[in-house]
């Protein structure tokens, strides 16, 4: 493991606007995101965070009336341009949805079907990257004896393990986690959290989630959003003790939100 | 709102208290008057279900008990040879067994393909504005009366592939050595391959929107997730989408199977009537739908309406056989949306 304290800016977002046909859902947001570090977007309901992450993988592209304005720099190069290379930008920046999305295939095919779209590797190989992704999702020992059966008939938390060795497999610079244990039991949400902690040291993190002590446990740094606005962004220790805007100490002690 | 709401819960309560012993005279009052009624429901409804076994027990008996004539006299050879003819009172099914099966079989190899094209198109690549229209041309499709495509089969299909299709089909597989038997003979234009081709059209609404209606099921996130992953719109088809669906596609071809084997009157217009098998698809051949539509009137004696009404327990198996497999693997895609 590296312990890399250099501090290199890996995504810079600068002055993004996002629109749902008409409906203005970010408003000249401006926010760096860090190499080997944790960043937590906290904010009520519908304030522009899962917006805000799926810009950063382009996955609105999917859905036509929705564009964005401004500028996304990964490593440099604006990845809002038309005619980028969607499956490649999505190959660098991998993401966890809310709801487990195990494919529908074996445990082992959901971990080489990524791989597969990239790299053709003998059996030996891969098997051997399909054991690493697992391991490092911290799911192999649970796993091991049915790879053969289907992702379906894990539970919950294992599921979400599951996509993230997926993510993992298919070797990202960053993750996105939209929500990641929102829909799981408190184990598993530990389970996950210690992952992020420990998968931050190799990349690049950013996490949407409602769990104020999540955001506190798991990031270095912290973005507050409301009403599509950027409110502050902060070290995470910072913003959760001394809050800079009165609008973020009110959503962080339970005010409003 | 929410002191207000307090005082009513109250409130009611209060009332139910003081009226209780009234209540409960008129409550029982009212139970015991919707006994008749509900009673009669109940046995309306019962028969109507049992009507449904009644009638089809009575089919099935009548077309069993109808074609012990034929089996009587032609034995098994009724099924196993492909003459037939009215004047000796030689019947037997395997000509438009054979047809049936080829043309329905021409038609799922046409309009699968092309089915399950248009609706990935519809639900993966099509932009909404387009979406409607499509779907409501393939709706349409399916609404025309079969008789139109029949006289369409016969006076536009048939003549322009007799002149313009086979004969480039027959010169082109020359002496290749499967195909050219496939395509062989002179072009009639009317015959197995275009009545396999009318079929093709017929049930290609059937194939896309069931197969629209089971791909739409599946959830964005998870194809989100295929193409977060970087895959390409084929890429998520192939491996998400369809394995997905798969039971639901099955169930869909299925039934547009049971249509393509049933479907009588364009085929019987574009088919050729011919009672003979032939290796080529060029040939004119005939169908149990057709057969039967075609000589009822004149089938005079025991036996010629018996060989026909034996010709309906054929399809009638077939087409319960088909169905009963569809209905499986419908189950399948339950099962497993249900874990």
């Amino acid at each position: 493991m590296t312990e890399n304290k250099n501090i290199v800016e890996k995504i810079s977002i600068k002055k993004l606007d996002f629109y749902y046909g008409n409906s203005r859902a970010l408003k000249q947001v401006t926010l760096p995101l860090y190499q080997n570090m944790v960043t937590a977007f906290i904010g009520p309901s519908g304030c522009g965070k899962s917006t805000l992450l799926r810009v950063l993988n382009r996955m609105y592209d999917l859905y036509p009336n929705q564009h964005a304005e401004g500028e996304v720099l990964f490593e440099g190069e604006n990845i809002l341009v038309p005619g980028l290379d969607l499956n490649l930008l999505r190959a660098r920046i991998g993401m966890v949805f809310q709801k487990p999305t195990p494919f529908p295939m074996t445990i082992y095919e959901n971990i080489s079907f990524g791989i597969k779209l990239y790299e053709s590797l003998p059996k030996s190989e891969m098997d051997g990257r399909v054991e690493d992704s697992l391991r490092r999702a911290a799911i192999w020992d649970e796993v091991k004896d049915k790879l053969g059966q289907s992702g379906l008939s894990l539970s919950g938390g294992q599921q979400q393990r599951l996509c993230i060795a997926r993510t993992v497999a298919i070797r990202p610079d960053v993750i996105l986690f939209d929500e990641p244990c929102s829909a799981l039991d408190p184990i598993s949400t530990a389970k996950i959290e210690e992952l992020i902690d420990e998968l931050k040291s190799e990349y690049t993190i950013v996490i949407v989630t409602h769990n104020m002590q999540q955001a506190a446990r798991v990031s270095e740094k912290t973005a507050f959003m409301y009403l599509g606005e950027l409110i502050e962004f902060d070290d995470t220790s910072k913003m959760f003790t001394s809050p800079g805007d009165k609008r973020t100490q009110d959503y962080i002690t339970g005010r409003f939100g | 709102m929410v002191p207000t709401g307090v005082f009513q819960v109250n409130d009611t309560a209060l009332q139910a208290t003081q009226l209780k012993t009234a209540l409960t005279f008129d409550k029982a009052k009212a139970v015991r008057g919707f006994r008749l009624p509900d009673a009669t429901f109940r046995i309306v409804s019962r028969s109507a279900a049992v009507l449904v076994l009644i009638i089809l027990t009575g089919v099935v008996v009548s077309l069993i008990h109808g074609s012990i004539p034929v089996f009587k006299a032609m034995g098994f050879e009724f099924f196993t040879s492909s003459s037939w003819n009215p004047v000796t009172e030689r019947f037997s099914a395997g000509a438009a067994v054979f047809g049936t099966l080829v043309t329905s079989a021409i038609a799922l190899l046409i309009a699968v393909p092309i089915g399950l094209g248009i609706a990935v198109f519809l639900t993966e690549i099509c932009t909404p504005r387009l979406r409607r229209p499509i779907a409501i041309a393939i709706e349409l499709l399916a609404g025309i009366p079969s008789i139109i495509y029949g006289i369409w089969g016969l006076f536009f299909l048939a003549p322009f592939l007799q002149v313009y299709v086979q004969p480039s089909l027959i010169s082109a597989f020359e002496g290749i050595p499967i195909l050219s038997t496939l395509f062989q003979g002179p072009p009639y234009g009317i015959g197995i391959l275009t009545a396999g081709l009318v079929l093709a059209v017929m049930v290609l609404p059937f194939i896309t929107s069931i197969s629209r209606d089971v791909f739409e099921t599946v959830p964005p996130v998870l194809k989100e997730a295929a193409y977060g992953m970087g895959c390409t719109t084929w890429e998520v088809v192939k491996n998400i989408v369809i394995p997905y669906t798969k039971s639901g596609v099955v169930g869909g071809i299925m039934l547009a199977l049971g249509r393509a084997l049933g479907e009588t009157m364009a085929v019987t217009f574009v088919i050729g009537n011919a009672h003979k098998i032939s290796g080529s698809l060029l040939a004119p051949g005939t169908s149990i739908s057709a057969n039967i539509a075609n000589e009822f009137t004149e089938a005079v004696g025991d036996i010629y309406t018996s060989a026909l009404i034996a010709l309906g327990l054929i399809l009638f198996v077939i087409t319960f056989i088909v169905i009963a497999l569809a209905r499986l693997l419908l189950m399948r895609l339950n099962l497993r949306a249900g874990t």
